[in-house]
C-alpha cells in the first residue's frame, strides 16, 4: 500500500517529524445472511451503520435492489459499499442498452467479481453476498472476498457478525454435524428460512455490538421481490 | 477509531491559565476553571487553586495527576514540618519543596506550577516552578499554554506597586483575555486573595456582567 | 518476607516475570490476547439527601460483547461505592483491595470512613502506576460531612464534583446531566435522572448496552438496585433450536451410576 511512503526513502527523512499515514478506510459494520432455495432465495441484512463507538443511523439498508430478480447485501467500509454499487448498476444499465436485456444473476456475479479484481491493489474494502434467481429460475447465492474472489453457494452469512452466524447456518440450513438421515430433518422451505435468517439475527445482536435495530429481509421468487422487517435490539 | 477507542485512555490536562501577582500586604492570584480531556472538557468547574497551608496556595497546570499529586505530597510534608516546629511554613519552604520534586522527577513529570502565598517573614511572594523544575522569585508570574497569549497584556498593563484591588482587576482581565483565545483554557474565573488574614475567594463568570446567570445554589461552584 | 513453612508462596504484589519475555514476544509480531474491556457508561449524582449512582451492564472483548449482565458498581464501604469502567480485571481487583484497605482503617479508627479517604487512597494506587492500571472511577458516599461525588481518571487524577460520568458512554450521559441537573433533586427526580443518563449510554454508545444499575446512598441507609431496569428485551425466535435425540453421533455406550445431586441455576437474570 505504501510503496511511496517515505519509509521507502530513509535519506530523505528529517530527524524530529513524525510521518502520520491516512488511512482511507473505515469499518462501518453490519450483518448479512443469504439462504437458497429451490425456487427462491431469501436475503436479509441489518439496518445499523456505524463506526467506532457511535451509530450513524438506525435504518440505513444494506440491501441493493440490482435487478427483479437480484439483490446484492454490501457491508463493510460504507463509502466503498456506495461506489462500488453505484458502479454495478451503471455497468448493468449499459449492459442492458447494448444487449436490450437485462443482466441474469449469473452475469451480475462474474461481473462484480471483475468489478473488484479492478481494484487489486486498493481494494473496496467490503464483505459482498449477491442473492437472486439464476437463468433456470432456482436460488443462488454468491459471497466474495475485498479483492473479487467469488464462490457460489446455498447459505452464506457475512459482515461484522459473519463469523458467529456461519457456523449456525452450517448447522440448520446445511445440516452439519446433525447425525439424521433427511426425513428426520425438516425441509428446506421459504418459511424456514425466513425464520431462521431471522433468528441468527436475533441471537447475533445479543452479541455483536456492529449488529443490531433492525432486520430488512428481501424474499425473492419469480413472482418477484417481498420485502419484510423486524425489530432488533437498540443498545 | 476502532472498538479499542475510549477517551478514557487520553490523559487528562489542564490546558490551562494560571496567573499570580504580588501586591504590598499579600497576593493575588487567578485561574480558569477547564480541565480537558482530548478535545473532551472533562470538568469545567475545576479549582486549580490548590491550598497547601493555611496562607499557601499553588497554581496548578500541566497534567492534572502529576500537579495533583505533588500538591498532596508537598501539602502532607508542610503539614508534617509545621506540627513539628510550630511554625507557619514559609513560601519559599514551599516552593523549594515543589522544586525539588519537579527537578528530581523532571523527566517522568509534567507540571508547571506557580506557589503563591504570605508569611511572616517576607509578606506576599510569588515562586514560580516551571516544566524543567527551575525555581524563580517574580513580583508576577503567567502560566500554562493559555498564559501565550497575555504576555503582550501583562506586558503592558502590569506596573509595580499596584494595590490589591487593581492587581483583582488585572489578574482578572488577563485571564479573561487567555480564556477568549486559549481552547483549552475556559470555564470561570477563579481569584484567590492572600493575605496576613488568610485567603479570599472570588468568582467570575464568562457573562457582561460576571455574575451568575442560571439560577440554583452557588455552593456547588465556589 | 519469605515464610519457611511456605517457601513457594508468591510475593505480595504484582510479578513482573514475563515482562520482558513479553515484549520480546510482540516485538516477534505475537498478538496478546484481548483484555475484557467495560466499554462503559457509568455515572453519579449528588441529589437532597446523598448520592445516587449508575451504571450499564454490558462488558466487551472488542466488538463482542462478553457479558451481558455484569455489575459495574462495586462496594468499597457500608457508605461508600464505586462504579469502574476500563479493563474489567482492574477495576475489579483495584476497588477490591481499597475495599479491604477501607476496612482495616474503620476497624483501627473506630469510626467510619469518610469518601475522602476512599479517593486518596484510590488515586494514590493509580499514580503510583502512572496510568498502566486502566480504571476510570466514579466514587460516591455519604460520611458526615455529606454527600460527594469523585471522578478518578487511570493516571490518578480526581475531580469532585456534583455530577460525574466516565467511560465510553460518559459524553452521552454528561449531555443529560448537563440539560436537567440542579441541586436538592428529590430521590425520586434523582432516580428517574441516572436512569435517562443510563439509558443514554446504553443506546447511543455501541460501548454500553444491557441493563441499567442504581445505588442510593443515603445518610444512614443505602440501596443496591441491581438490574433497576430492563432497558432492552431478547427478541423471539420464530423456531425451537432443540436437537432431535440421536443427532449426535456415538460409536459406544456405556451405562454410568450417577450419585450426584446437581442442582441447576439459570446462567442469566434476564
Amino acid at each position: 500500500m505504501n510503496s511511496f511512503g517515505i519509509e521507502q526513502f530513509p535519506d530523505y527523512k528529517v530527524p524530529g517529524v513524525q510521518h502520520v499515514d491516512f488511512s482511507p478506510y473505515e469499518s462501518n459494520g453490519g450483518s448479512i445472511v443469504a439462504i437458497a432455495g429451490d425456487d427462491f432465495v431469501v436475503i436479509a441484512a441489518d439496518t445499523r451503520l456505524s463506526s467506532g463507538y457511535s451509530i450513524h443511523s438506525r435504518e440505513q439498508s444494506k440491501l441493493f435492489e440490482m435487478s427483479p430478480k437480484t439483490v446484492l447485501g454490501s457491508t463493510g467500509c460504507w463509502c466503498d459499499t456506495l461506489s462500488l454499487t453505484g458502479l454495478v448498476k451503471v455497468r448493468m444499465q449499459m449492459y442492458e442498452h447494448t444487449h436490450m436485456k437485462t443482466m441474469t444473476t449469473d452475469a451480475v456475479a462474474q461481473m462484480l467479481s471483475i468489478v473488484m479484481y479492478n481494484r487489486r491493489f486498493f481494494p473496496y474494502y467490503v464483505s459482498n453476498i449477491l442473492a437472486g434467481l439464476d437463468k433456470d429460475g432456482k436460488g443462488a447465492v454468491y459471497s466474495y472476498d475485498p479483492i473479487g474472489h467469488c464462490e457460489r453457494a446455498t447459505y452464506r452469512a457475512g459482515g461484522s457478525a459473519g463469523a458467529l452466524l456461519q457456523p449456525v447456518l452450517d448447522n440448520q440450513i446445511g445440516y452439519k454435524n446433525q447425525n439424521l438421515s433427511l426425513d428426520q430433518l425438516p425441509p428446506l422451505t421459504k418459511e424456514r428460512a425466513v425464520a431462521v435468517a431471522s433468528d441468527t439475527f436475533i441471537s447475533a445482536a445479543e452479541r455483536d455490538i456492529y449488529t443490531g435495530d433492525s432486520v430488512l429481509i428481501n424474499i425473492i421468487t419469480a413472482d418477484g421481490i417481498e420485502k419484510r422487517e423486524l425489530q432488533l435490539r437498540k443498545d | 477509531m476502532g472498538p479499542d477507542f475510549d477517551f478514557t485512555d487520553t490523559p487528562v490536562s489542564t490546558g490551562t491559565t494560571i496567573m499570580a501577582v504580588e501586591f504590598d500586604g499579600g497576593v493575588v492570584i487567578g485561574a480558569d476553571s477547564r480541565t480537558s480531556s482530548g478535545a473532551y472538557v472533562a470538568n469545567r468547574v475545576t479549582d486549580k487553586l490548590t491550598q497547601i497551608s493555611d496562607k499557601i496556595y499553588c497554581c496548578r497546570s500541566g497534567s492534572a495527576a502529576d500537579t495533583q499529586a505533588i500538591a498532596d505530597i508537598v501539602a502532607y510534608s508542610l503539614n508534617y514540618h509545621r506540627n513539628q516546629t510550630n511554625k507557619e511554613p514559609l513560601v519559599w519552604e514551599a516552593a523549594s519543596e515543589f522544586r525539588n520534586f519537579c527537578y528530581n522527577y523532571r523527566d517522568s513529570l509534567m507540571a508547571g506550577i506557580i506557589v503563591a502565598g504570605w508569611d511572616e517573614e517576607r509578606g506576599g511572594q510569588v515562586y514560580s516552578v516551571p516544566l524543567g523544575g527551575m525555581l524563580t522569585h517574580e513580583s508576577c508570574t503567567i502560566g500554562g499554554s493559555g498564559s501565550s497569549y497575555i504576555y503582550g497584556f501583562v506586558k503592558e498593563h502590569y506596573r509595580l506597586g499596584m494595590q490589591m484591588e487593581e492587581c483583582v482587576e488585572f489578574v482578572k482581565k488577563a485571564v479573561q483575555h487567555a480564556i477568549y483565545h486559549d481552547g483549552s483554557s475556559g470555564g470561570v474565573v477563579r481569584i484567590g486573595i492572600i493575605t496576613k488574614d488568610g485567603i479570599e475567594r472570588r468568582l467570575f463568570f464568562n457573562t457582561e456582567s460576571g455574575q451568575s446567570e442560571i439560577e440554583g445554589s452557588k455552593s456547588f461552584l465556589v | 518476607m519469605t515464610l519457611d513453612t511456605a517457601p513457594d508462596l508468591p510475593r505480595a504484589g504484582f510479578n513482573f516475570d514475563n515482562c520482558r519475555r513479553n515484549a520480546a514476544l510482540i516485538q516477534g509480531g505475537f498478538k496478546p490476547p484481548t483484555m475484557t474491556k467495560t466499554g462503559t457508561t457509568i455515572v453519579g449524582i449528588i441529589y437532597k439527601d446523598g448520592v445516587i449512582l449508575g451504571a450499564d451492564t454490558r462488558a466487551t472483548e472488542g466488538p463482542i460483547v462478553s457479558d451481558k449482565n455484569c455489575a459495574k458498581i462495586h462496594y468499597l464501604a457500608k457508605n461508600i461505592y464505586c462504579c469502574g469502567a476500563g479493563t474489567a480485571a482492574d477495576t475489579e481487583m483495584t476497588t477490591d483491595l481499597i475495599s479491604s484497605q477501607l476496612e482495616l482503617h474503620r476497624l483501627n479508627t473506630e469510626r467510619q470512613v469518610p469518601v475522602v479517604c476512599a479517593n486518596n487512597i484510590l488515586k494514590q494506587m493509580l499514580f503510583r502506576y502512572q496510568g498502566h492500571i486502566s480504571a476510570a472511577l466514579v466514587l460516591g458516599g455519604v460520611d458526615k460531612y455529606g454527600p460527594h461525588i469523585y471522578s478518578i481518571h487511570p493516571h490518578g487524577s480526581s475531580d469532585k464534583l456534583p455530577y460525574a460520568t466516565m467511560g465510553s458512554g460518559s459524553l452521552a450521559a454528561m449531555t443529560v446531566f448537563e440539560s436537567r441537573w440542579k441541586p436538592d433533586l428529590s430521590e425520586e427526580e434523582g432516580k428517574k435522572l441516572v436512569r435517562d443518563a443510563i439509558a443514554s449510554g446504553i443506546f447511543n454508545d455501541l460501548g454500553s448496552g444491557s441493563n441499567v444499575d442504581l445505588c442510593v446512598i443515603r445518610k444512614d441507609s443505602t440501596e443496591y438496585l441491581r438490574n433497576y431496569e430492563l432497558a432492552n428485551k431478547k427478541g423471539e425466535r420464530q423456531l425451537d433450536y432443540r436437537f432431535k435425540k440421536g443427532t449426535t453421533l456415538h460409536t459406544t455406550l456405556k451405562d454410568l451410576e450417577i450419585t450426584e445431586r446437581v442442582q441447576v441455576v439459570p446462567m442469566e437474570v434476564s
